[in-house]
């Protein structure tokens, strides 16, 4: 167990290592944030002071190597952008991120489970067959023109939501939390459906094949057979049997929920880590998209370092497999 | 915002106090710093202009108003100005103002870690001579420096040296460039960079209020669309910039008022002067043709610029014949022409050239600095290649854009100059003098275009105090430029702002939003 689990440790450090250097190599193609720094008026000997401060004039390993023994005593180096400490920054941003994560999640579970089971069930019906239907184009459509959309109809036209922004926050120590307001809620409607449109179509179509596979088992008949209820049958005996699968995906899902937060989060002006992504690249705030990635990939490699630990305590085959190789 | 006034309405009509004004405004940009030292980009100086203040300032038509100095005068033969201060002057944190402040602003200011420092570059001494009246001394006589400090902003002695911010720091920050103190209209209350920055007025200005706003709110929108749906939804009252396109829906729709302007940002082309071979085309390694300058008067004429305007711009922008706007000081009326779409005269003069056939180059271009910029480097690639000129359209972010254009990789280029100054003289000090790093001069003169009389007029423009001597140089220099293409102007950047129809403000020429010129009705 032990030789394993270090064993998948190291590995996952390997990949980050590797994560690092490759986005450290890409860098100096999103350009120079030189002449962002500096005013039109300045001079060359301008450029070649700053670029030194900034130890821009090193090659990229070393200026690698540079992060990684900040990253390590957890310093992130300084935003260029905003002068500030990127920990900082990140720290401020995460709550909004983390909360439009999770509040689309749960959107995309309830409302996907829910219309999965429907539309598995009533499989021939006119609304089943409407919701597949109108379930693609929530697969097909971007995600920044659905949020457009979105922002067209329920802000322009109607003018029930906001456009943008996350409303009024209350903070709680250092996490600023957009649900104890009212305008922190509304502001929530709108980007959360965008960002879980595309996973609750996911869960949908997946618990309806799951559930339609599971229906036609045995059990489920001979449960009918006993004269149980319908919607015992259908909730307590063929939808839990559904739920494995379900909850593997919706874990690896959970990571992408918050990569891909960096559309919605433009679109609406979300003020979470992805839109700092989005401005670090226009500005080529190098610390802070160094940051950005490393967290995102730490935060993926960690789901599946975790995975790979579940499956080991739960599949025996796998300690029998180790305990032959030796 | 349209709920929040209606329930203040209600609040006063029940006899409440003062109805409160409330105003929110999105930008592209938010700015990068609240230190108005650190850096020198019209987002940081536009927004800082609401809080801090120079000792003078522009006027809603540009010209030049007393702020923090009353009056100024030339001293010494010319070479320098006294500036008397005004009096009763207190900085947002109570604190009052005086020529201590004015030499320590100068002293911050000029820095080395100070983008501004380059305003500073003729100044040889800068002395206290009382606690209200400053000499600042020049190297040489300087007709146009109160022009060219009118961005230079007041910093409190005492409140930066106590918090540890005596000198800008852009690399890592300090307090002030989180926090202001200034002088100006508003001060600021709340800031979270890069989400929000919120004023509120300052009780103690000394100047007299224009506006009504209570509270104020900016939020940088990046998505232009956002920001349009932002405005019509009633988010936000007023966003900068409009997206030309969606411009005349908007003016249409009833709900938002678009207002447009002129910048004073004109956008031309450059071409490699200097450079013998050509980089990129199918001529690539042959002599260069654009040293030759009847084949850059033949690009000159080959740009149907009244086109460009007509579809790209959508009628919002002027045609240039300088490198200044006409809005600038200096402009040259005796130049007012620009060369015709003519194309007939452009394969003339490249047959003349030695260029019947044409050639091929390339053409480097950013697609998110200017309005429209790589739809109007599309334009001219296909109007060049009617006169066969056929350009290699090279595309790029503009964090991409500048380092190329310093390594020299181009042989044709995009750009677009906005003089600091909003002198004329601006643009012959950093486009056309020949590029020379120990006198500062020619830094953006990537084209590498040399004159020995532009040169030479310069410095005799720099130090001329008589004006319509003055005028007669820019005028020549102008007129050289024309004679020998040293660029190709083509028009001046359109300014298309959209406002809720409560929204009343003035528009300037720099693209600075001045809040204490709104009032919201």
């Amino acid at each position: 167990m032990l030789t394993f689990v270090i064993r998948r440790v190291f590995q996952s450090a390997l990949v980050l290592l590797i994560v690092g250097l490759v986005a450290f190599s890409m860098f100096r193609f999103v350009g120079d944030p030189i002449d962002n720094m500096l005013g039109q008026e300045r001079t060359d000997a301008d450029i070649a002071r700053l670029r030194t401060d900034l130890g821009l004039d090193q090659p990229f390993p070393v200026q690698y190597v540079k992060f990684l023994k900040g990253a390590a005593e957890g310093n992130f180096g300084v935003s260029y952008r905003q002068g500030r400490p990127v920990s900082t920054i990140l720290v401020e941003r995460a709550p909004a991120t983390l909360e439009l994560a999770a509040v689309s999640g749960f959107f995309a579970i309830t409302i996907g489970i829910g219309l999965g089971v429907f539309t598995a069930i009533r499989r021939d019906g006119f609304m089943a067959n409407m919701i597949m239907s109108v379930s693609l184009i929530g697969v097909s459509l971007p995600t920044f023109l659905i949020g457009i959309l979105l922002i067209y109809l329920f802000a322009v036209e109607l003018g029930w939501l906001p456009s943008f922004g996350r409303g009024d926050v209350v903070n709680i120590g250092w996490w600023s939390t957009g649900f104890l307001t009212a305008s922190g809620l509304k502001a929530l409607i709108l980007p959360s459906i965008t960002l879980g449109l595309y996973q609750m179509t996911l869960i949908m179509r997946l618990v309806r094949s799951e559930m339609l596979e599971v229906l036609r088992q045995d059990y489920i008949r001979f449960a009918r057979a006993r004269g149980l209820k319908e919607r015992s049958v259908n909730f307590r005996h063929a939808l839990k049997n559904t739920l494995v699968p379900v909850i593997t995906v919706t874990g690896l899902q959970l990571g992408s929920i918050i990569a891909f937060a960096i559309i919605t989060e433009t679109v609406f002006q979300w003020p979470g880590v992805g839109l700092l992504f989005i401005n670090a690249i226009q500005f080529v705030d190098i610390p802070v998209m160094a940051a950005y990635l490393m967290l995102i990939s730490v935060m993926f490699v960690g789901i599946n370092l975790i995975v790979d630990l579940l499956y080991f305590a739960i599949d025996p085959r796998l300690r029998v497999d180790q305990k032959g190789a030796k | 915002m349209k709920r929040a006034l209606s329930i203040l309405a209600v609040a006063s009509a029940m006899g409440g106090p003062v109805l409160a004004e409330e105003f929110t405004w999105a930008g592209t940009t938010d700015p990068q710093t609240l230190d108005p030292h650190a850096v020198n980009s019209a987002p940081v100086l536009g927004f800082l202009n609401n809080v801090y203040e120079g000792l003078v300032r522009r006027g809603k038509d540009m010209s030049i108003e007393p702020a923090l100095a009353t009056s100024w005068e030339p001293i010494g033969n010319g070479k320098g100005w006294r500036f008397l201060l005004r009096e009763g002057v207190t900085f947002h944190d109570g604190s009052s103002f005086d020529a201590e402040d004015v030499l320590f602003s100068y002293q911050r200011a000029s820095n080395e870690g100070s983008d501004t420092r380059s305003w500073f570059s003729p100044v040889s001494d800068v002395k206290v001579v009382d606690a209200y009246t400053v000499d600042i001394l020049t190297t040489a006589p300087n007709p146009i420096f109160p022009d060219s400090i009118a961005n230079w902003m007041m910093v409190d002695k005492g409140w930066a040296e106590a918090n540890e911010s005596a000198l800008p720091d852009k690399e890592n920050g300090n307090y002030a460039t989180l926090n202001a103190n200034g002088t100006g209209a508003f001060m600021v209350s709340e800031r979270e960079p890069g989400l929000r920055t919120e004023l509120v007025p300052h009780a103690g200005w000394w100047g007299e209020v224009e506006h009504n706003i209570t509270r104020a709110e900016f939020t940088p929108v990046q998505n232009p669309a956002t920001a349009v749906a932002a405005l019509l939804s009633g988010d936000v009252d007023m966003i900068n910039p409009v997206p030309i396109q969606d411009a005349e829906r908007l003016a249409g729709s009833g709900d938002v008022q678009v207002i447009r302007g002129i910048e004073a940002r004109v956008i031309m082309l450059g071409m490699a002067q200097e450079s013998d071979v050509l980089k990129y085309g199918d001529d690539e390694g042959k002599p260069n043709p654009f040293k030759d300058a009847r084949v850059r008067a033949a690009v000159s004429h080959a740009v149907n610029v009244p086109a460009i305007l007509k579809t790209i711009m959508r009628g919002n922008a002027e045609p240039a014949s300088q490198l200044v706007s006409p809005a600038m000081r200096g402009y040259s009326n005796a130049n007012a022409d620009r060369p015709v779409f003519d194309q007939a005269k452009a394969k003339a003069l490249l047959a003349e050239a030695g260029y019947p056939d044409g050639f091929s180059f390339g053409l480097k271009c950013p697609n998110n600095r200017y309005l429209n910029d790589e739809a109007v480097c599309q334009a001219v690639t296909s109007m060049l290649a009617q006169v066969g000129m056929v350009a290699q359209l090279d595309a790029m972010p503009v964090q991409n854009y500048w380092p190329e254009l310093r390594a020299d990789n181009y042989d044709m280029y995009l750009l677009g100059w906005s003089p600091g100054t909003f002198d004329a003289e601006h643009p012959i000090r950093f486009l056309a003098s020949t590029p020379n790093k120990e006198k500062k001069l020619g830094s953006w003169n990537f084209a590498g275009y040399s004159n020995a009389r532009i040169d030479a007029l310069l410095p005799m423009i720099q130090s001329e105090i008589d004006a319509t001597k003055r005028q007669d140089m820019l005028d020549e220099a102008a007129k050289i430029m024309q004679d020998e293409t040293a660029y190709v102007p083509m028009y001046v950047q359109p300014l298309v702002w959209g406002t809720g129809k409560n929204i009343s403000l003035t528009q300037r020429p720099d693209n600075f939003f001045i809040l204490r010129w709104v009032s919201v009705n």
